[in-house]
């Protein structure tokens, strides 16, 4: 990274903390706490899917498990901060039996494990009432109780710079190499000693961690979560489709993908109530057809050309 | 002393033979070269080296260990490094980023794997390009990263699948050239390759002949191309004619 990037990474970060100075609105602030959340969560979605280059589109059970690990372990009576720490624990306990069984399989086997086993997370708390609530839903204790929305939108900014933090210190190391050779040709990988299952592994835990921390975030802002909001499928592809749409492999890619997703989403929303559907898909298919790399990549395409 | 010691292997693909029975050695230091047409059976031979296949049946030993079952990162580990046939860099990289991938193997510092790979690059005369990206390389240079690569795990083996594919006879012997340094490194060599035989001979210190998975000669560059089943399977009556 050079300077001037830097530069820029930390003065967005102090911006993006002083925001609240000056956006009162509790409506921007939640649209604002969105693009940041699902950017933290794109970042770390990026280390097994885009660097490793392992498509997941099941990282709703990482996310389900923090905001359900939120609920449950709170109301087990435990206090907030060992519910955190128990929360990431149970997200990185799945991480450890998807990844145990899905790094096995390749390619689109590899995604459809993935789907599977969030799936069966999705169909276990429906159907364990006793346990989750059920489709009738399980409260979660708010985090905050004054000045909710500036607080949640900061801890989303915080998760953010969190996430960005840890991802460029990966990707300057062994351990980021080892990722990026395993996506270009898993072979030569492995002929310099990378042990791929264990590196994949190691990437998949990382991002489980802060997608469970994304998760709570999220669950306690709504004070109540049911299955289909926090383990569906539609959290797992939104949070592949942030990255991949931003530029997947890339830093800045799954924040640029957050801002121009979720907030042409909201916008869509308005406007068009459920048709904004059609729009985001029309979208994706831009994205896909004239954009394959995601728009950072399609940048970087740009700059390597004019020098 | 042996370092690699290949006996009785065999591997089979359905109904290809594509090993049968193949048994050879490589004294430390030597350098050589399995030398066969495509389909002889060379890739596959690299790759049970290399551990990315098993033999179902005979023995790989390397520094007298039985190395039959082991995965490719462990060969790596022990120190067997490889080329492959099909050069691959990593994309978006440098050339000294993508020698680093395999320095890391014997460091975690970034700093440590760079110098050791800037050491590596020198030896391969890349030194000059060690900042380029690496698409967009000419494939005399791709090959060379390759074995760049390879060497920076510091291997006591290195296994060099079709290393001259793809080069003119003028780049296949330079190339050959800075392979012969190999062995001052303690460095020993398996090279494969289909023809540049005048390269072959320039370098090898042993000559295995493979066609269709059977070992039909062995020995030094000499004596195989004198061997009359040599020169009738696989070099043909053209090659008699260079008179050498």
């Amino acid at each position: 990274m050079r300077r001037w990037q830097l530069a820029l990474a930390g003065s967005g970060f102090v911006l993006s903390l002083l925001v609240p100075l000056v956006v009162h609105s509790d409506y921007q602030l939640q649209v604002l706490f969105r693009i940041y959340l699902f950017a933290a969560l794109g970042l770390a979605w990026n280390l097994v899917g885009g660097y490793a280059g392992q498509l997941s589109l099941g990282h709703a059970a990482y996310f389900g498990a923090g905001a359900y690990g939120l609920a449950l372990f709170t109301r087990a009576g435990m206090p907030l901060w060992a519910a955190l720490v128990m929360l990431v624990g149970l997200a990185m306990l799945f991480a450890l039996l998807i990844g145990g069984v899905s790094f096995r399989l390749r390619g689109p086997y590899f995604a459809l494990a993935t789907i599977a086993f969030a799936e069966v997370l999705h169909a276990a708390a429906k159907n364990l009432p006793r346990v989750t609530g059920g489709d009738v839903g399980v409260p979660v204790p708010a985090l905050f109780h004054t000045h909710a929305n500036r607080s949640f939108y900061l801890c989303a900014v915080l998760l953010t710079a969190a996430t960005t933090a840890a991802t460029f210190l990966i990707s300057r190391s062994r351990f980021g190499y080892y990722l990026m050779a395993i996506r270009e040709d898993q072979e030569t990988a492995l002929s310099v000693g990378v042990n791929a299952a264990r590196t994949k592994l190691h990437a998949l835990l990382v991002s489980a961690a802060f997608t469970a921390l994304g998760g709570a975030l999220y669950g306690s802002l709504f004070l109540f979560i049911v299955p289909d909001q926090v383990l569906s499928i539609d959290i797992s592809n939104e949070i592949a489709i942030v990255a991949m749409l931003g530029g997947a492999g890339t830093l800045a890619g799954p924040m640029v993908g957050a801002a121009v997703l979720e907030s042409a989403s909201e916008i869509f929303k308005t406007i068009f109530q459920e048709a904004h559907l059609l729009i985001y898909g029309l979208l994706l298919i831009v994205v896909v057809l004239f954009l394959p790399e995601g728009i950072m990549g399609g940048v970087e395409a740009i700059v390597r050309r004019r020098k | 002393m042996n370092l690699l010691e290949i006996e009785h292997v065999t591997k089979r693909f359905g109904g290809l033979l594509a090993t049968n029975d193949v048994t050879f050695s490589i004294r430390e230091g030597e350098i050589g070269f399995i030398v066969g047409p495509n389909g002889a059976g060379k890739t596959t031979l690299f790759n049970l080296i290399s551990g990315v296949f098993h033999p179902d049946s005979g023995t790989i030993r390397f520094q007298g260990r039985d190395i039959s079952r082991i995965r490719p990162n462990q060969a790596a580990e022990l120190g067997i490094g490889r080329t492959f046939q099909v050069v691959k860099p990593l994309r978006n990289l440098t050339v000294l980023e993508n020698v680093m991938l395999g320095a890391f193997l014997r460091t975690r510092s970034g700093t440590k794997a760079a110098e050791e790979s800037r050491g590596v690059l020198r030896y391969l005369q890349m030194e000059k390009i060690a900042d380029s990206p690496a698409s967009g390389l000419p494939l005399p240079m791709l090959k060379r990263l390759e074995i760049a690569r390879a060497l920076a795990t510091r291997p006591r083996l290195i296994l060099l699948d079709e290393v001259m594919s793809g080069l003119s006879t003028a780049e296949a012997l330079a190339l050959a050239e800075t392979l012969k340094k190999l062995p001052e490194w303690g460095i020993s060599a398996v090279g494969g390759v289909e023809h540049v035989m005048q390269v072959v001979m320039s370098i090898a210190d042993r000559v295995v002949v493979l066609d269709h998975g059977t070992v039909i000669a062995e020995g030094t560059a000499k004596e195989v191309v004198h061997e009359p089943r040599v020169i009738e399977a696989y070099l043909g009556s053209k090659y008699k004619e260079l008179g050498l």
